[in-house]
């Protein structure tokens, strides 16, 4: 075994893309060495990879040579090998010439193993082991064709390899290959004119270090001879190799600021070879913009991170490219940047709230929603209808009907300001925070308003969790809901339903935030979804037929997928959805409750419940095959087993509590229900008994039904 | 450097290293890109090398002179190297030094940042240029021009202008920048951000534009076909206005969502025509 340090040098790879870039890199060498006949034994644990924004290096270790093999080359059957006198024909004495070999050299065995009798000659071809030095270019041709780019670009490369162009993420502008400290030969040629052109670069022992660092020596190339010294010697020259150790860098930077943790710093690891953190200030006059807009600005524009001190955002980290020496100068330039944007906002924030953001309803006449769907204005009427309509169903409270129609008629004016038109992100949070700044009387809708944008996101800590608190959050939740029912109702309505990883208006995410609110957010009995989602779709009246079905469905999935991605298994889910009384889509929040008691439940009497599980299906079977009687008649009862599960069923008819105990009080079942299939009869020759029993079935059933489809549990039956 | 001083300076730089100077089209144009010597010469195999200053009119982006860092009309800085050198970032870096900026004193990075213009079928790999968190300079590889795939490749570097300059002499509000030494950006353009500004967003004549749309596209599609060819250049004038029109209504208001697609894709069509016919001529000359 020998060492093998490839090092691909390229022009600055998106960072996002580098793990990825990364984790294929290591794989697909781990699986051409084994393919080229050079692994070791130890599969793939001895690749190591690390990257940077400018190189991905690769170490291994890697064979002297090809293990020796064997081919084999089938001959004629020796039916036809062999002449009556037993000489070899023709045909066999062909055969051996071809192979070099002479005819009884040859071997004699059954093509297919299967067929023992039916013999065919055989020249057993030794494949000598190639040097790896031969091998490894091809090797080194096939990585680079291997890596997966988001987005590949031209750059007028050409690999002889007989695949000829060459496009890759960015230009590559140097390889260090080396194999035992020879430098694998390997080149990458120019594409002109469509074809093989003049060289463009070979590989070679050299790497090349920061761009700029150490000063007045940036970018010079220094020779390596293998992973380590690779290592050792970019770190010399401004170089983090290993992206654990810029993370770790970066991290410790940001402790000692007492800046606190933000996931945009996860994103700085990838941006930088040499990582140093660097601390700006707000000034004092900003500090008092909302703290959103300064974290927009800081985070989505400029990826720094917001060092919050008592009580405003005084100051931001950022990662630079340096060591740091020149940082005083650095900083100024991001502070300029920062102030520059704050400034703009600072405008916005003061020129915005000279208007009633009351006033700008009317403005929303001019900004579309979609061209089929009309304007915001249309869509800020339907939400109020739609508000109007869950408190006429009873599932608003008097003393929240107001506030949650005015934050309805409200929540979309901020499209019309200045701050939203440039950080379009702050839609929502802006209306909310000029409401506030213009003294609405009703904070509560300021907080509706804020927050109807939301959840975005699926788990049950996400915002607005903790932000949002009595009133504020009923009206919320109303808003938010009435919002999401008319963007989903309106997309359907004119056939834009998500397909496969098509979902340019974002319904899945809008499905889900609809699922949330009723799970998370509303307050006592939720309205129907089915009810509301037939109200949201009469302001669609040219919806096809079927429109509301298949947003029952959407909706349907969407709790599916919101419970599964709180930890259920699918088909407790499943199992909790299919249950009656109420429906699913009735009460989203009672289908929670119901797939944590069965997931709990299952946890601890797994047995039990299969074995009802099993009956359960059997009995569903028997009740599609014939109609029960309308009630249980005990006087046609002839077995003792049909009256145990009668008494046992009547006995936990009435039961109530939580949907755990009522589970396990069903366990009690298993006996009675065992008892009654093994020694009853239920399709009887007289209708009379089999309609009773079929009817004793159906209660049992619908005992089950009021909290699960217990035949949606896979792998039980 | 006075803002002149780095206009010098930049031509001095990349006449030296093969550049053709060359001069701002005449026409409106939105960047750099949209001038012929970019937009038809990264077309077909020949090797062209140019440098420019292109004003750059974005109607939308204007503020009436309000504001310290936005502007109806910027300059860029634009440079076309075709085929793109194996150095051209080492190339660009040195630029930078040549206006008086030392990489090594500062965060100079390359972030992710393609680009991408639908209304003239083109679209590049590339990133922003960023000198201590201000972007100053897109760099791209272009993939594509008016729809056709490109090769050789051709790298495009469009400084911003008032950007660098803001960044060199230290002001904060790009009105104060000197333009010499003498006379400042407010005395020679704030005037004209104010009138040029309040014409697009409030006098424009919105039918006039419709019309001037329609009739500069009709007129490069007539032109275009007209028997004997040569005529790509007056077609693509055309279309250059008939983008202008179209962000002039933009900013005026007058396009509605549904519109807007319909109308970019208009000009693309007709962008991607005049690249064909400029492709055509280019291999007729071998």
């Amino acid at each position: 075994m020998a060492e093998l340090l490839i090092e691909i040098g390229f022009e600055e790879m998106p960072a996002s893309w580098l793990p990825a870039l990364g984790e294929g890199f290591a794989s697909a060498f781990a699986s051409l060495r084994e393919k080229h006949g050079l692994g070791g034994d130890g599969g793939a644990s001895d690749v190591r990879v690390m990257w940077g924004p400018r190189r991905l290096a690769l170490g291994a270790s890697v064979r002297e040579r090809q293990a020796d093999a064997e081919t084999l080359v089938w001959g004629p059957a020796l039916k036809q090998a062999k002449d009556a006198a037993g000489a070899w024909t023709k045909a066999a004495e062909g055969f051996a010439k071809k192979n070099a070999v002479a005819p009884d050299a040859l071997e004699v065995r059954p093509k297919d193993p299967a067929k023992p009798d039916e013999l065919n000659l055989l020249f057993v071809k030794a494949v000598p082991g190639r040097p790896a030095a031969d091998v490894l270019p091809e090797l080194l041709a096939a990585l680079l064709r291997s890596l997966a780019f988001p987005k590949r670009m031209s750059w007028d490369a050409w690999l002889d390899d007989g695949k000829g162009a060459f496009p890759f993420g960015r230009p590559i502008r140097w390889i260090v290959a080396l194999h035992g400290g020879a430098v694998i030969p390997f080149e990458i040629f120019e594409l002109v004119n469509g074809t093989k052109g003049p060289s463009l670069l070979k590989s070679g022992r050299a790497t090349h270090g920061h761009r700029f660092l150490p000063r007045g020596a940036g970018a010079a190339p220094v020779e390596v001879r293998g992973f380590d010294d690779l290592v050792a010697k970019l770190r010399e020259r401004h170089v983090l190799l290993d992206p654990a150790e810029r993370a770790a860098r970066i991290a410790a930077a940001l402790k000692a600021a007492d800046a606190p943790e933000h996931e945009i710093a996860g994103e700085w690891r990838d941006l930088v070879e040499w990582p140093a953190v660097l601390i700006g200030s707000v000034p004092e006059e900003f500090r008092s913009l909302p703290s959103e807009v300064l974290e927009t600005v800081l985070v989505h524009h400029q990826k720094y991170v917001p060092i919050p001190e008592g009580g405003t955002i005084a100051r931001f980290a950022a990662v630079t490219n340096t060591d740091g020496a020149a940082g005083a100068a650095i900083v100024a330039g991001m502070e300029r940047v920062v102030v520059a944007r704050l400034r703009d906002a600072a405008f916005f924030w003061s020129e915005d709230r000279k208007r009633p953001l009351a006033d700008r309803v009317a403005d929303l006449e001019g900004v579309t929603f979609h061209r089929e769907l009309g304007s915001y204005r249309q869509k800020a009427e339907r939400l109020v209808k739609l508000v109007d309509a869950m408190a006429a169903a009873g599932a608003l409270a008097k003393e929240d009907v107001d506030g949650a129609s005015e934050a309805a008629r409200l929540c979309k004016a901020d499209l019309t300001t200045a701050m939203v038109r440039e950080f379009t992100e702050l839609q929502g949070v802006m209306g909310g925070r000029y409401l506030e700044a213009q003294g609405h009387p009703d904070a509560d809708v300021a907080a509706a308003v804020r927050w109807h944008y939301h959840p975005v996101s699926v788990e049950e800590t996400a915002a607005p969790a903790g932000a949002v608190a009595g009133r504020g959050e009923r009206l919320f939740a109303a808003v938010s809901l009435a919002d999401k029912l008319d963007t989903l109702a309106g997309y359907f309505s004119i056939g834009e339903t998500p397909t496969g990883s098509r979902d340019p208006y974002g319904l899945r995410r809008a499905g889900q935030g609809t699922i949330r609110v009723l799970l998370d957010f509303w307050p006592g009995a939720s309205p129907d979804l089915r009810a509301l989602v037939r109200g949201a779709l009469e302001a669609f009246p040219a919806a096809k037929p079927g429109t509301a079905e298949a947003l029952d469905t959407f909706l349907l999935e969407r709790l599916e997928a919101v419970l599964a991605s709180r930890g259920f298994a699918v088909d407790v889910v499943r199992a909790a959805i299919g249950a009656a009384e109420p429906a699913a889509l009735e009460s989203p929040r009672e289908v929670l409750l119901r797939a944590r008691a069965l997931a709990h439940v299952l946890g601890e009497a797994r047995a039990d419940f299969e074995s009802l599980a099993v009956a359960f299906k059997r009995a569903r079977n028997i009740l599609d095959k014939d109609a029960p009687a309308a009630a249980v008649d005990p006087t046609l009862f002839d077995h003792d087993a049909e009256r145990e599960l009668h008494a046992a069923v009547a006995a936990l008819a009435g039961a109530a509590g939580d949907y755990a105990a009522r589970l396990v009080a069903l366990r009690t079942l298993r006996a009675p229900v065992d008892g009654f299939f093994d020694q009853v009869l239920v399709m009887a020759e007289d209708a009379r008994v089999r309609g009773n029993r079929l009817a004793l079935l159906r209660e049992t059933l619908g005992l089950f039904y009021r909290i699960a489809d217990l035949s949606r549990l896979g792998g039980i039956a | 450097m006075n803002l002149q001083e780095i206009v010098f300076a930049l031509q001095r730089y990349w006449g030296s290293r093969g550049c053709l100077v060359h001069q701002p089209w005449d026409v409106e144009v939105g960047a750099g890109t949209m001038h012929p010597e970019t937009f038809l010469r990264v077309l077909g195999p020949r090797p062209w090398n140019v440098a420019y200053v292109q004003p750059s009119r974005r109607p939308a982006d204007g503020r009436y002179g309000d504001n310290p860092n936005r502007l109806y009309k910027h300059q860029q800085f634009q440079v076309i190297l075709k085929p793109a050198p194996k150095d051209v970032q080492d190339v660009y870096l040195a630029s930078l030094e040549a206006i008086g900026i030392d990489p090594a004193a500062h965060d100079v990075r390359f972030e992710e940042d393609n680009w991408e213009s639908p209304t003239l079928g083109a679209w590049g790999i590339g990133w922003q240029v960023l000198l201590d968190g201000q972007e100053i300079t897109q760099f791209t590889y272009f993939q594509q021009a008016g729809g056709v795939d490109l090769a050789p490749i051709s790298a495009e570097i469009t400084y911003g202008l008032e950007r660098i300059a803001m960044y060199l002499q230290d002001v904060d509000d790009v009105y104060d920048l000197r333009w010499n030494a003498d006379v400042r950006y407010r005395d020679v353009r704030h005037e004209e951000e104010f009138q040029l500004s309040r014409y697009s967003f409030e006098q424009a004549d919105v039918e006039l534009h419709r019309r001037i749309f329609d009739q500069a596209l009709a007129e490069g599609w007539r032109v275009l076909k007209l028997e004997g060819g040569r005529t790509v250049l007056p077609a693509y004038d055309w279309c250059l206005k008939s983008s202008h029109a179209f962000n002039v209504l933009d900013a005026r208001g007058a396009i509605s969502v549904s519109q807007r697609a319909g109308m970019i894709l208009s000009i693309r069509k007709l962008a991607c025509a005049i690249a064909a016919a400029w492709v055509e001529v280019e291999h007729a000359r071998g």
